[in-house]
């Protein structure tokens, strides 16, 4: 669509609004107390100082691009729009290519490959579970991080979000034993390089990825009759 | 050449995106409809939406985290 140069007349004119507040002074606060957290939490132990650093960027880039996980999968049914589940993808392939790199350079090297009690098992609860946070996700208005970010920015409603969100997870991590025992420890846990090897995984993974991501584009053409940038 | 006005404060995403969905049904060519929000998401998605749409839109930062999206059908 090409932006039309004029503007839009309105009937009322929009003069009388606050005067904002200079936001810039408090931005530089709290950069600076960030940096002195950070100082005090990694002389504590190092790592705690990097994470701090990492959930402050994570934070900061979520924010700033509205990047959120709820849409990826909600705004392709709402809307046909599917510009950031193709967002999601795009990241989802890369942090495909760097996971591979760490974890194979340490198989490489023949160390211990890193992160891999986070291999989960593939059982039913995976998709009921997926099905309840995705319903979950829609009526709060945000997943985990987005919930976060919008509390960050203010927003009344999604505090109450993070309060029941927190319950929820302390309920679920109390039963989770329970759950684990009954449904989830018998299934099978698989790691794509054991099944494919490493260059096999990784590039079914990207195929994958790849696939959805057409499938979008498609999904997008089809629903909007139109696409970004046309 | 009617201007209406529709009040999504404190509505979460995607409520004040349906509800411009379902508003902008109702308006003749040429009308106006200001969006109140004050959702971030919904500053973002509400805009893209209705820019693919092929309507003309403009977004007004009112008032810190307070967003008028003016939409001409």
């Amino acid at each position: 669509m090409s932006e039309p140069s004029t503007p839009i007349v309105r009937k009322r004119a929009t003069a009388s609004r606050k005067k904002k507040r200079n936001q810039i002074p408090f931005g530089f606060l709290v950069f600076a107390l960030m940096i002195v957290v950070g100082i005090l939490l990694s002389m504590r132990e190092s790592a705690l100082g990097m994470f701090w650093l990492f959930g402050g960027c994570f934070g900061f880039i979520l924010q700033k691009s509205r990047f959120c996980f709820t849409a990826s999968m909600r705004d392709p049914c709402i809307t046909g729009s599917t510009s950031v589940t193709k967002a999601v993808l795009v990241a989802f392939a890369l942090t495909s290519i760097g996971f591979t790199a760490i974890k194979y350079s340490a198989f490489a090297a023949g160390q211990t490959i890193p992160g891999q009690s986070y291999i989960m098992p593939i059982s039913i609860a995976t998709a009921v579970g997926g099905i309840l946070f995705g319903i979950g996700m829609v009526i709060a208005g945000g997943c985990a991080s987005g919930t976060l970010m919008r509390v960050g920015e203010g927003f009344t409603m999604q505090m109450l979000a993070l309060l029941f969100f927190v319950i929820g997870s302390l309920w679920g991590a109390k039963d989770m034993g329970w759950w684990t025992e009954h449904f989830i420890a018998g299934a099978p846990r698989v790691f794509l390089p054991d099944v494919f090897g490493w260059l096999g995984a990784i590039v079914l993974q990207l195929l994958i990825i790849a696939c959805l991501f057409v499938a979008a584009d498609l999904w997008e053409r089809k629903k909007m009759g139109t696409t970004e940038g046309e | 050449m009617a201007e209406y006005e529709l009040d999504c404060m404190g509505e979460a995403c995607p409520i004040p995106l349906m509800k411009t969905e379902k508003k902008m049904e109702t308006l003749v060519a040429g009308d106006v409809l200001v969006v109140h929000i004050d959702h971030s998401c919904a500053m973002k998605n509400v805009p893209e939406w209705a820019r693919k749409q092929g309507f003309n839109v403009e977004v007004e930062e009112v008032d810190d985290g307070e967003w008028d999206v003016i939409i001409e059908k």
